[in-house]
Order: structure tokens, then C-alpha cells, then sequence
């Protein structure tokens, strides 16, 4: 597995309140990351710095090549996001939406290559998302919403994918769609997925490592059955938390009342 | 794209030649060739101011994802058409001298664009909060710079009495094409015209990312806020340029937007060509239609354009308004 993320003492403050303090992460190609923490833990200003749109202290590599070293247009042929409320125009289609992902690779005057519908073909093709394709995106359900939005990101055909937040306004069947969706696709492209996730169990059941933060800081950084220490996640959520054992199956926990 | 481009060329074509088809007294191709030519230079002038506003239009929305911007709302024109009128103070005049701007049309336009910028930097201003532009703050802001440059205008007009080359002042209060224009002014307004709309259209496909949040545009390798600052600056030139031979015609960057959106959707690669024509077109129309209004004795003199397009504009207006504040209503989960 070749490394696609590298970050090393990143820190970062809004003003004078420190939000990020010596952040150490890495991602890999083919694997799902999931971020977790509290509200205010700096889940979503980190992937913010990860893609250059904050700038804070220390080292962010994407492929061996330091942050500042890569050009938008290039950073965004390798670097895909997905924002926690994605925004469209009213009356935008879904076709326009997907064409939109193959905006770093236009020409001026924004001329498309044959190769730019090829790929939102394909990927239209690969959510089984074809027959939506002429559908204005303000008539098709908040589930359908997202995975247009997730079909954009791979219409970029980046190497990475960063998501915010991507289930929060999703339904149980939804999210968990999702999940499996984002899982077979770092299989099937070898892409490195990193999510922020509110939803602790659903992040232990679908990522293969888990980045734990706490007040800006790593608190613990691996698999479900490390991370998702009771008291741990007791002493950062502050409330009790009990694990659940599952056999051959990552834990789970609820909280304890 | 080109073939947008090309339809849109063609669309505006056929409502040009209808165009010159419409004289004060009679409908028909012009019989001699002075008629022709004075048709034709009409018929161009207002195809050329149309076009800037429309196109300025389509700008101003998409840059500041605001439905309702248009470069006569939001003030840009009237500042512009203030700053054109000054221009022939002789004080000013010997400022224009002073910075050595060779050419008078020359001059005449970079004072436009002054007045232009002077405008829009205000309501920027005034409107943002937090960094942030309030859509309904903007139109009003927007209306009060209006008021302001109106007034300032109808001062300076009163006080300084006849300028020195007084011939149809009052145009650039009200906005109407002007028949009276040098080869010098049309020409310059013309390139500048040109030049700023092949350059919106280089960047029309990333600013279609200019409707997502900031971060997502970044994350589609477009630098959003140096491509607003872009598209601010050369939407409000290619205004300066229309409204300095024309004043501030107001409403057609805000109806032909809208239109095209509705023929062509919301891509801005599709959508500026098509607005442009559509604002050619329908400049050109109403002109021909005030000749013809005037030639029928319906009006008393020859109506400046621009009354037509605010009578047009104004409901068009208050029916958009009225459209978002449904669309706010809903959003917000209030029905209505």
C-alpha cells in the first residue's frame, strides 16, 4: 500500500484559539479512515487544511510532495471533497452537477474532451445513477443528493477522497449504503477514503482505521477494537460508554444510562 | 460550446434584421442607403449595449450568487453613468488631460469604469458583513447608491447649467441610444466590449463553480476568490463601457439571465453566450419599438430606451422577488 497522505505536527488556529495542535496522520491507498470526535474537535477544520483551503503549521504531504509544491488544478486530479452541506443551484441538473467534478481538467473557455463525458458516463453508470442524470437535482431525494455528490468526487478520478460529515442528513438505510459504497470503491481504484463521522459505530463497522481527536489533538489513531476504549471515549465525550463484543467483528459501543 | 455560440449569433441576427425593418412611420427595408446606414448604426449600438449588459448580468449573479444582481441594481451603472457625465465638466476634463489619457472616448470610459468601480466597491462594502454579502442588503444598498448618483447627477446638472457639449446629458440619467456618438467613442466602447466578453467567456466554465461554497470550488481546482475579483472587475468594465455610451439602461442584465436560464440551464458556458444575444436582441426591440412608438404619436417625443426596459424590468423584478422569498419561505420550512 502506497502512502497517498502524510501529516506531520500539523497545527492550526482561528485567531488566537488553537484548534489543531501537532495532528500526526497518514493515509494509505485502498483503505477508509474514519475521524472522530466531539463537536469542536477540529474534525472539519483538518480536512479543511488538508486540502489547502487553511493554512496552519507543519507538514501535509499528498504523494511525497509537500502541500504548497502542488497546483489547485493538479491537487484537484488527485485530491477529491465533499463538503458536510454540498451546495447546487436551483434548477441545476444531475449531468451538470457530475460535469462539474471534471472542472480541473477543462481547457480554457472550459472545453470538455470526450474523455470528460466518458468518465461521468461511467461513473453515472457505476451508482446506477443514469436514469437521474437529466433530473433537476432540486427533485430527487436527499439520499440521491449525496450520492450525486459522491459521483462528482470520482468524476474528479482523484487517488483520494475526503468527506465531511457525509451521513449526517442521510437515513440508517442510506448511511449504510454509503458506507459500502465508499468501501467498494477504495477496493475497486485503489482510493484512499478519509470521512469526519459523528456516528462512532457506523465509522467502527465500515472504515479499517479510526483517527480519534480531541480538542484539536490525536488522541488515539488505529483500529476499532483500540480506538473504541470506554474509557477513553468516556474521557473525551465525557459520558460513560459501554463496549459491546461482537464476535469476528469490530465492538461497538452505546453509552452507558 | 461554439455551437452555442453560434446559435446565439443567429438568434440575434434575425431579431437585428427585424429590427431594421422598423422605422417611425413604416415597417419595411429601408428604401435608400442613408436610411439604411442610420437603421444599421442604431440597430448595432443598441445590439452592443444590450449585449455588455446582459453579459455583465450573468456575471454579477454568478459571482455573487445573487439571483437578482444586476449591473443597473446594483448601482454599478449609475455610478458609471455619473462619472461619464463629469467627465465633461472642464474641470474634470483637465484631470482627464492631467493623467495624459489619450483620446477623448478613451478618457470618457475610464471614468466610466471609475464610476463603475467607485459604485460597486461601495455597495461591497456596505453590504458585507463578516466577509459575507447579505443578498437582500446588496439590492438595497444598491438602491440607495442609485439614489445618491441620480441626485448627485441632477445637481451637478443644475448647478453647472449647459456643458460644453450638452447634447443629450439627460441620457445618461434615464439611459437611451445615443445617435449623436464619434466614430472614436463607438469604437473604443466596442473593443472594450469585445475583449471583456471573450474574456468572461474563458472563465465561464469555472465560474460555475462560483455557486458552491468556497472550499468545494478550491477542492475542483478553481482559486474562487481571485476568479470573483476577476469577474467583478471586467463585468464592471464591460458595464462602464455600455452605460458610457448610453447611460444606465436598466433591467436587461437581470431579465436576459434569467430567460436564458430557462432555454438553456444554468451552466455558465451555455449561459453567457445566450444571454448576450438575448440581451442584444431584446435592447435592439425595444428601441425599435420606442421609434415606432413615437412615429405612431403615442409618445410625444422619441422615448430614451431605457424607460422601456424598466416598464418591462420592474414587474419582472418584483416577480423574481417575490419567486425567492417563497423559495427563503420554503427553505426555511414556513409554508406559504
Amino acid at each position: 500500500m502506497s502512502t497517498l497522505l502524510d501529516v506531520f505536527g500539523l497545527g492550526f488556529s482561528y485567531g488566537t484559539r488553537e484548534v489543531l495542535r501537532d495532528v500526526k496522520l497518514k493515509l494509505f491507498a485502498g483503505e477508509v479512515v474514519a475521524l472522530i470526535g466531539p463537536n469542536g474537535s477540529g474534525k472539519s477544520t483538518l480536512i479543511r487544511n488538508l486540502i489547502g483551503v487553511l493554512r496552519g503549521i507543519g507538514k501535509i504531504e499528498w504523494e511525497q510532495k509537500p502541500l504548497d509544491q502542488w497546483r489547485r488544478r493538479e491537487l484537484a486530479r488527485h485530491v477529491a471533497y465533499l463538503s458536510q452541506n454540498p451546495l447546487w443551484e436551483p434548477g441545476q441538473l444531475v449531468i451538470d452537477v457530475l460535469r462539474l467534478g471534471r472542472a480541473p481538467y477543462w481547457r480554457l473557455f472550459g472545453i470538455e474532451s470526450p474523455r470528460d463525458a466518458e468518465v461521468v458516463l461511467g461513473v453515472a453508470e457505476r451508482l446506477n445513477i443514469v436514469d437521474l442524470l437529466d433530473r433537476p437535482m432540486d427533485q430527487i431525494s436527499g439520499g440521491q443528493r449525496q450520492m450525486i455528490f459522491v459521483g462528482r468526487a470520482l468524476v474528479q478520478e482523484p487517488r483520494a477522497i475526503l468527506l465531511d460529515e457525509p451521513s449526517t442528513f442521510l437515513d440508517l438505510r442510506h448511511q449504510v449504503e454509503l458506507m459500502s459504497l465508499l468501501r467498494q470503491l477504495a477496493k475497486e481504484r485503489n482510493v484512499g477514503v478519509l470521512m469526519a463521522s459523528h456516528d462512532l459505530n457506523l465509522a467502527a463497522t465500515s472504515a479499517d482505521g479510526l483517527v480519534l481527536l480531541d480538542r484539536g489533538t490525536v488522541v488515539a489513531d488505529g483500529k476499532a477494537e483500540e480506538v473504541l476504549d470506554p474509557e477513553l471515549l468516556a474521557r473525551v465525550y465525557g459520558i460513560e460508554m459501554e463496549r459491546v463484543l461482537r464476535e469476528g467483528k469490530p465492538p461497538i459501543v452505546v453509552p452507558r444510562l | 460550446m461554439l455551437a452555442t455560440v453560434l446559435a446565439s449569433v443567429a438568434l440575434w441576427a434575425v431579431v437585428a434584421a427585424a429590427c431594421m425593418m422598423v422605422s417611425s412611420v413604416s415597417v419595411g427595408w429601408p428604401a435608400t442607403r442613408e436610411i439604411f446606414q442610420l437603421r444599421r448604426e442604431v440597430v448595432l449600438l443598441s445590439s452592443l449595449v444590450g449585449a455588455a449588459l446582459a453579459a455583465a448580468g450573468v456575471t454579477y449573479q454568478a459571482i455573487l450568487r445573487n439571483p437578482l444582481a444586476d449591473p443597473y441594481l446594483l448601482g454599478i451603472s449609475s455610478g458609471a453613468a455619473l462619472f461619464a457625465y463629469l467627465w465633461r465638466l472642464p474641470a474634470f476634463a483637465a484631470v482627464a488631460g492631467a493623467l495624459a489619457l489619450s483620446g477623448q472616448a478613451a478618457s470618457q470610459q475610464a471614468f466610466a469604469f471609475l464610476g463603475a468601480i467607485v459604485a460597486v466597491a461601495c455597495v461591497l462594502v456596505l453590504s458585507s458583513r463578516n466577509g459575507r454579502l447579505e443578498p437582500v442588503t446588496l439590492l438595497l444598498v444598491g438602491v440607495i447608491v442609485n439614489a445618491l448618483n441620480g441626485s448627485i447627477f441632477l445637481l451637478v446638472y443644475s448647478l453647472v447649467g449647459t456643458l460644453p457639449s450638452s447634447g443629450g446629458a439627460l441620457t445618461l440619467l434615464v439611459g437611451g441610444i445615443q445617435t449623436s456618438l464619434t466614430i472614436e467613442q463607438k469604437l473604443v466602447a466596442t473593443i472594450i466590449i469585445a475583449v471583456g466578453w471573450i474574456a468572461l467567456l474563458a472563465i465561464s466554465g469555472q465560474l460555475n463553480a462560483a455557486a458552491l461554497q468556497d472550499a468545494e470550488a478550491e477542492a475542483l481546482g478553481v482559486r474562487i476568490q481571485r476568479l470573483r475579483w476577476l469577474a467583478l472587475i471586467i463585468a464592471s468594465l464591460v458595464t462602464a463601457s455600455a452605460v458610457a455610451i448610453s447611460g444606465p439602461i436598466g433591467f436587461i442584465g437581470l431579465i436576459c439571465p434569467h430567460l436564458a436560464r430557462l432555454l438553456v440551464g444554468v451552466d455558465q458556458r451555455k449561459l453567457l453566450p445566450v444571454a448576450t444575444a438575448l440581451g442584444a436582441a431584446l435592447l435592439a426591440s425595444a428601441d425599435a419599438a420606442s421609434r415606432r412608438l413615437a412615429g405612431q404619436g403615442l409618445a410625444q417625443t422619441l422615448l430614451p430606451v431605457g424607460v422601456l426596459t424598466s416598464l418591462l424590468g420592474g414587474p419582472f423584478f418584483l416577480l423574481l422577488l417575490f419567486q425567492s422569498r417563497r423559495r427563503i419561505d420554503l427553505s426555511e420550512g414556513r409554508s406559504s
